[in-house]
């Protein structure tokens, strides 16, 4: 039964409301930029790192999450295509059918973000993009730990890098635009009086991440996060 | 009045279809679109060619049979009505329109118009029933009803089997026809004891047939001749999970 339309549509929603809570948590962690001190994020991110043991464990179930994620709308999503050999010679009108641009996108603008993650992952995690940001040291209260401050901050003084990065948040926002409000009506929770709410709730929680997210590049290229 | 229509002709399952060009004229704007193709088809007819053949039987809005797809939309311009409740007046003079069948991989053209939608029968014989004991018709009012519920009940139970929600649907999916079949025994006393065997019976012969998944998009909402919510299908989506784990 998980693997019938209705099981994979659970499985899909359960996996992008933990994807959802791990943005919200990453996110938040990241407005740490903007403490006024770089002590703040560097000791932030030192402590994550502390447990290895905690921090894998956590890094696997994450990628078993986004694997289950990806392998459920990838297999829905053939199935519809195949479902719908023919598309109608003239479109209907937008208003009468109701359907949204970012529900459409749902394919494209999670795959983007997932090449995004891959590149994010090299890019601050694994440190392969510049190879210069291994060795960036800083020392909190005597404690010598990665400075993650200043290696953001020359990470998105690079104007390619902070606009891809950009790019694939206003995806992000798309994605969750439809995607947050969707998991409602997968879970059964959606009704006539609590639409509006769902839909104006998923618009601001995916502007939230675009905000919090793009504003750091952005603010770095501006000046306004210095080291 | 006139009207330029483009309309699906298939001469079979198998065959090739393409669109062939029609003027209709002298039209009334009080007709009704199934009026319109009764004028076209005499006029065929009268020049000994094949007649558009397309479904229809009730031409009240309620048996569901005339499935058409008018510019991209199934059932036509209007919310809340079937093409053969549309009314040429809901269009402009001289105005192009283009008339396809509901596309699906379900419902394969039989002819023209025309669409198996026996993949709707397959999946009513699922479990879209209660079982009882024949005998004598129950008392009336023995087994009492909220207000509130038989509404809820019979608002799923406008469903006309029209497949519309099927035609808007991008994926092809059929989860507001089951959705709302599911729901109306589902909400009322009599439809508990197989309840939950039934959502997963339903789902399982609709998956079956080759109709695609939802993707919350709501178009089957928009189109539905019978204004059956989308919230039904979240019902839908509830009691299946409710009853798969409680089979585990
Ligand atoms: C940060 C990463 C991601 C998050 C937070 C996320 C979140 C979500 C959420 C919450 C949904 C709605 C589930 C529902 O239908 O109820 C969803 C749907 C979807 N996601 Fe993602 N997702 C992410 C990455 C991806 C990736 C990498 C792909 C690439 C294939 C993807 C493809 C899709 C598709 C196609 C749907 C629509 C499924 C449907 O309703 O048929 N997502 N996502
Ligand atoms: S749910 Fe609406 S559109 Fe779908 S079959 Fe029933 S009446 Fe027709
Ligand atoms: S002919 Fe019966 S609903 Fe249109």
């Amino acid at each position: 039964m998980l693997l019938s339309s209705i099981g994979r549509k659970w499985i899909v929603a359960i996996s992008g409301l933990l994807m959802i809570g791990f943005v919200v948590v990453h996110m938040t962690g990241n407005l740490q930029m903007y403490a006024g001190t770089p002590d703040k994020i560097n000791l932030y991110a030192h402590l994550l790192h502390s447990y290895p043991i905690i921090l894998w464990a956590f890094r696997l179930g994450l990628i078993g999450v986004t694997a289950l994620h990806i392998w459920g709308t990838i297999s829905l999503a053939r199935e519809n295509r195949r479902a719908k050999p023919l598309q109608y010679a003239v479109a209907g009108r937008k208003s009468r059918l109701q359907v949204t641009w970012t529900s459409v996108t749902m394919v494209i603008s999670g795959t983007v973000i997932l090449g995004f993650v891959v590149f994010h992952l090299l890019h601050f995690t694994a440190q392969v993009v510049d190879k210069s940001y291994a060795s960036m040291e800083t020392a909190v209260g005597g404690v010598a730990m990665h400075d993650v401050y200043r290696m953001v901050i020359k990470g998105f003084s690079n104007p390619w890098i902070s606009g891809f990065y950009l790019i694939a948040m206003g995806l992000l926002f798309s994605h969750l635009r439809h995607g947050a409000a969707s998991v409602f009506q997968t879970f059964g929770l959606r009704d006539r009086q609590l639409v509006q709410v769902i839909e104006v709730g998923a618009w601001i929680l995916a502007m939230a991440l675009f905000v919090g997210f793009g504003s750091i590049p952005v603010g770095v290229m501006l000046g306004l996060i210095r080291p | 009045m006139k009207l330029h229509l483009r309309v699906w002709r298939q001469k079979g399952r198998e065959a090739e279809g393409q669109f062939e060009t029609y003027e209709a004229k002298g039209l009334n704007p009080n007709m009704s679109f199934l009026e319109m193709m009764d004028v076209v088809n005499d006029e065929l007819t009268k020049e000994g060619k094949e007649p558009v053949a397309f479904e229809h039987d009730c031409r009240e809005g309620i048996c569901g049979s005339c499935a058409m797809v008018i510019n991209g939309e199934p059932h036509g311009p209007n919310k809340g009505a079937t093409t053969c409740q549309v009314y040429l007046r809901s269009f402009q003079d001289g105005e192009t329109l283009t008339v396809e069948p509901w596309r699906a991989r379900a419902f394969p053209v039989l002819k023209d118009l025309v669409t198996d939608r026996s993949a709707f029968d397959k999946v009513i014989q699922a479990g879209g029933f209660v079982s009882v004991n024949t005998g004598q018709a129950p008392d009336a009012n023995a087994m009492p009803i909220g207000k509130e519920d038989a509404e809820k009940a019979f608002d799923a139970a406008h469903c006309i089997g029209c497949g519309a929600c099927v035609a808007a649907c991008r994926n092809g999916s059929a989860m507001l026809f089951v959705a709302a079949k599911v729901s109306h025994l589902g909400m009322l006393p009599q439809g508990q004891p197989e309840r939950g065997e039934r959502v997963r019976k339903m789902v399982a012969a609709m998956d079956a047939a080759g109709f695609g998944n939802c993707s919350n998009q709501y178009a089957c909402e928009a189109v539905c001749p019978k204004e059956i919510s989308a919230d039904w299908i979240g019902r839908m989506n509830r009691d299946y999970a409710v009853s798969a784990v409680k089979k585990l």
